[in-house]
Parts: C-alpha cells; structure tokens; sequence
C-alpha cells in the first residue's frame, strides 16, 4: 500500500513542472493530452470497468463541447458556469440514448453506441441556425483570467481534469464500481445476487457521458472553436486507441495513453502527413505485443511501481483476462 | 403473506419447452419452511431448468410459481434474489477476475443495497461480515486469491458463498458437491446442514451423488422427462417401484 499513489503523484508533478522547462507549442499539447486524456479516462468507465465497447463516446464530449460553444457564443455564459451545464447535457442525452444500448451487450452495444454517436454528429451538422452546421462555432474564447499566453489555461485544466479523474477514482473503489466490475466479468451472477444490471449500467453510461462532456467543455475555449467533427465515430475512436494503448486495466492506463497518443500525433505529424498510417502500425504493435497496453506492461515489470488497477492484472500479469 | 402458513414455495401447472422439446410437463410441486430437499432424476431430466424457472432464469411456458405466498412468476432475476431465493449454479458462475474477497465483498454490499453508493471507497465496507462468510465456507485461506485461478472445489466453495451472502429464505444447489473432494463434499453439506438448523434456511438441492441425497435430504422428489414421477421421504422414494425403474435403478 505504500506506493498506492506513487505513479499517480509523478505524473501529477509532471504536470505542474512541464509547462516550465517546455516551449509553448508543448504547452498547447499538454493541454490536449489532459483534456482527451480525461475523455479517454471517461470512455474506461465503460470499457475498462464495465466490460463494453462503446464506439460513440464523442457524441457526448461533443455535446459537451457544444454545450459550453453556445453557451458562450450566444448568450455569453461564464465559461466556469457553463462546464457543469456541459456535464448536465451530455448526462441528459446519454440517459435518453443509453437507456436503449444497455439492453444489448458486446458488439450489438458497440453498434448501437456508434449509431447514436452518428445521430448526434448529424443533428449536429445539418442544424445550422442553432449549431452552425459544418461551420462549427467560432469565437469561443475563455475569460480574460486565464489570459491569452498558454500556461494560465493549461493550469486551469489540470485543476478540472485533476478533480475529474479523483472523482472518477472515488466511483470506481465505490461499491457502485465494484459493481461495475462485477457486471464486467459475469453480468448473468450480477442478476442473481439480486442488482438490476441494466438499471446500473444506465447509470455508469451517464456518468461516464458527462465526465465526457465536462472533458468536451474544455476543449472549445482552448481550441476557440468547436466543429461537428467532434462528435462523429472518427473522433469515438480516439479513446478506444489511447485506452488500448495505455491500459484499460489500470486506471490511469487512458491518460497514459492519451499522452503517448497525444505526443507522437505532434511528432509525427510535424514530419509527415501520413500520421493515421503511422498510429494504424503502432496500434498493431500494441495489440500483438502489449495486450495490457503501454502500463500493464509496466505492471508486469515492475510491479511495486503501481497500484493494482480494476481487476485484470492480478491475473496473469499481462492483463489477459482469465476465462 | 402468512406468517402461520408452513409452506415456502408453491409451483402448480409448471411447463416449459425449448422448441418442439419439453423439458417440463405440469409440474406440481410444494416445500416447506425450513425442509431440506432434493430434487433428482437422471441427466436431461429437467432439474436445472426446474431452478432457472423457479430463479427467473427462464420464463415459464405456463403455471404459476408462489413464493411465500407471492406470484414470483416471470418477475426479473434481481428481484427474485431480492426477495429471498438465492442460487448455486451446477458450473460455478463467479467474478473471475476478482480476488475470493472481493466476490463475497460484491454479494454482500448488494444484499446490503449498499451498490448505489458511488462515493465510500468498497475497501472498507463490509469487512466483518465478509471475512466471516469466509471463514464459514472455508475460503479465508484463499482470500486473496484471484477468483479466476481457485480450484474447482473452491470455486464451488464460493459459488455457495455467493448465494448465502443474499441472506436468502431459500437456497437453491444445483449439484452443489460436484468437482468437489469426498472431503469437501462432505464439508459443505455439513454446512448446509448446520444452516438449516440454526436458521432455518429452506434448501433445495439436486445432487448425483447418492450419498449425499441420501445421507442430508429429508424429501425427495424424482424427476424424469420433465415430470415428477415420485415424492417422499428418502425411505417412501426407495421402495416406489417407477423411482426405481427410471432412476435408482441398480443399488440402492
């Protein structure tokens, strides 16, 4: 237990000190690598702990990102007002869609999820009085607090992405995420120990929709501007990859992932264009020769480093699951 | 429901079939309180469709289940467990990827309708009654084990655990000894025994083991085709004649 928060409070003074020593290009992608990374983070809610592959996570991210765009665009809500309004809305939609995807496991719920996510993508981008349509919203720009230079909206967001991902660390020790848990690894004996599995998997769905929005609000006043990109499946594979990538069985194995993701997306793409060929070979690598991503490798390694995640590595020491 | 009235389960007219297959026929069945049953018959016969019918595994084709004086027919799973039927499965259906800790922790925060709770961390709750439902299935060695790498015996060690943890009326075993040791055989059914004793759980099992069918269940019920063919005392289902011919059979 001594090292319980060890990798934890290294990456959290990672954060603080970077931004220092970085120039401001860096700094701009450090920010990126937080706000996705507490998306990817959310989208493991569901992956991770739940067992279920949800291919339309950016519906509400995106919801998010819109919530807060026209909040501040067109009625000229404060941006700190407007981020729990982000997480309310993504949370209202996600408890009208999920109540029919947590009826179907597996692939079928993977294909529903997706099928919502292009719903919202398409609301979205025909709707242009209200959303601009395929013009996105312009102008979103965050209060004069956090000024124009990088680092005083890079801190604001590692305070929200950090009171974030505590609180998605409290849900998943809570009961409530043993349960999620639970489900992941035999739903049926769920039933029988007397919880109603759906209503539950209802409830991780909305939670894990409006961390994703509140990880979407964020994103417009950084990016001054939200596009109906952002919602489409293109953009729900994102946490898929990083989550693979950094390890769905710990639980900072997505915001690994979203670093790693995040980093070599601005290498690379600084000398080629071909970067989806290049992460289409990484990913490849990662599957075949990580299966417990980029920190269930670590886990294997060097064990004393992490806490124990969700479960999986215990197993086997790869993150195999154990059936 | 009536509190004089001794009998737990009343099952009238149960039927089901799969496709053209019947697997029950008309199945009239009753139990009383604090009764220690088995239900048996050969393979196929229809004694764990019996249970997922009576569990809400699967719904009835016909017939009406009464549990303590309630319609449980067809009510979903969760709400069957939370009303006091609990269940061992025959091929033990646990958390695979939690520790045996963890498992019984799970079962038992659920049966607290402590799972809504998304703030306290699970660590700390329902230690007590946890370890002691260990101890009493005989998994406190192995607490810390993943659930996934435990022995077959074990496994069936906790699937028993998983369902006592409902703190149920009635116990449903489906083959509760089976992949066990004569030892651990023995062990558990001395338990259920005990429970049936000092609490008066209600239990309901199907077993192959003639020894143990013989040697713990005070009614018995034989199965076969999907209809129950006899009823009574160990005693009263030895000497009929059709028990013997379908199922007992040989030595008995």
């Amino acid at each position: 237990m001594k090292n319980k928060y060890f990798f934890a409070t290294i990456l959290f003074m990672l954060a603080v000190v970077l931004p220092f020593i970085v120039p401001v290009f860096w700094v701009h992608v450090l920010t990126e690598i937080l706000i996705l990374g507490l998306f990817a983070a959310s989208f493991n809610m569901i992956f991770g702990y739940m067992g279920q592959l949800t291919f339309g996570h950016a519906a509400y991210y995106g919801i998010g990102a819109y919530t807060t765009g026209l909040l501040m665009v067109k009625a000229n809500v404060p941006m700190l007002a407007t981020l729990p309004l982000s997480m309310l809305s993504a949370g209202l939609c996600a408890a009208l869609l999920g109540y029919f995807c947590v009826k179907l496991r597996g692939i079928y719920f993977a294909i529903l999820t997706m099928a919502f996510g292009q719903l919202v993508y398409y609301i979205i981008f025909q709707w242009y009085s209200f959303t601009g349509g395929d013009n996105g919203l312009q102008g979103i720009v965050p209060p004069e607090f956090l000024g124009k230079a990088a680092n005083p909206y890079y801190f604001f967001t590692l305070i929200v992405v950090t009171i974030g991902m505590i609180a998605l660390w409290i849900i998943s020790e809570s009961p409530f995420g043993y349960t999620m848990r639970a489900i992941r690894d035999n739903a049926e004996r769920t039933e029988f120990i007397g919880i109603n599995v759906q209503r539950y998997m209802l409830l991780n769905f909305i939670i894990a929709a409006m961390f994703a929005g509140l990880a979407g609000a964020l994103w417009g006043p950084f990016n001054r501007s939200v596009a109906p990109d952002l919602t489409n499946w293109m953009h729900s594979g994102i946490p898929v990859f990083m989550t693979v990538m950094g390890g769905p069985f710990s639980f900072l194995g997505p915001l690994v992932g979203s670093a790693i993701y995040t980093f070599l997306m601005a290498t690379v793409t600084s000398f080629t264009e071909y970067w989806p060929l290049v992460s289409g070979v990484i990913i490849i690598l990662v599957v075949l020769l990580m299966p417990g991503g980029f920190l269930g490798l670590i886990d294997e390694k060097f064990p004393f480093l992490m806490r124990r995640g969700n479960g999986t590595g215990k197993t086997d020491g790869q993150g195999r699951q154990e059936r | 429901m009536n509190d004089t009235d001794p009998t737990i389960l009343k099952i009238s007219g149960l039927s089901k079939s799969f496709g053209k297959y019947a697997v029950l026929t008309d199945v009239n069945y009753s139990l009383q309180k604090a009764e220690i049953a088995a239900i048996i018959g050969p393979n196929g016969a229809g004694k764990t469709t019996f249970f997922n019918l009576i569990t809400g595994y699967h719904n009835a084709d016909s017939g009406t289940v009464l549990f303590q004086g309630r319609a449980i027919t067809d009510w979903p799973r969760h709400r069957i467990a939370r009303a006091g039927i609990s269940r061992a499965f025959q091929v033990s259906n646990i958390y695979p990827r939690l520790t045996t800790y963890e498992n019984v922790r799970q079962a038992i925060l659920a049966q607290k309708k402590r799972t809504l709770d998304i703030f306290t961390p699970a660590s700390g709750l329902a230690r007590e009654s946890t370890l002691e439902l260990l101890e009493l299935t005989g998994l406190l060695p192995n607490r810390d084990t993943v659930a996934g790498i435990l022995s077959q015996g074990d496994k069936k060690k906790l699937e028993l655990a998983l369902a006592l943890a409902g703190k149920p009326e009635m116990l449903l075993l489906d083959e509760p000894t089976a992949g066990m040791s004569s030892e651990e055989t023995h062990e558990t059914m001395e338990l259920v025994k005990r429970l049936n004793a000092q609490i008066g759980l209600t239990i309901l099992f199907t077993e192959h083991d003639i020894s143990v069918i013989f040697g713990y269940a005070r009614k018995l019920s034989v199965l076969y085709q999907g209809i129950l063919i006899a009823e009574g005392t160990p005693e009263e289902v030895r000497r009929n004649e059709e028990a013997q011919r379908c199922y007992l059979g040989e030595d008995i």
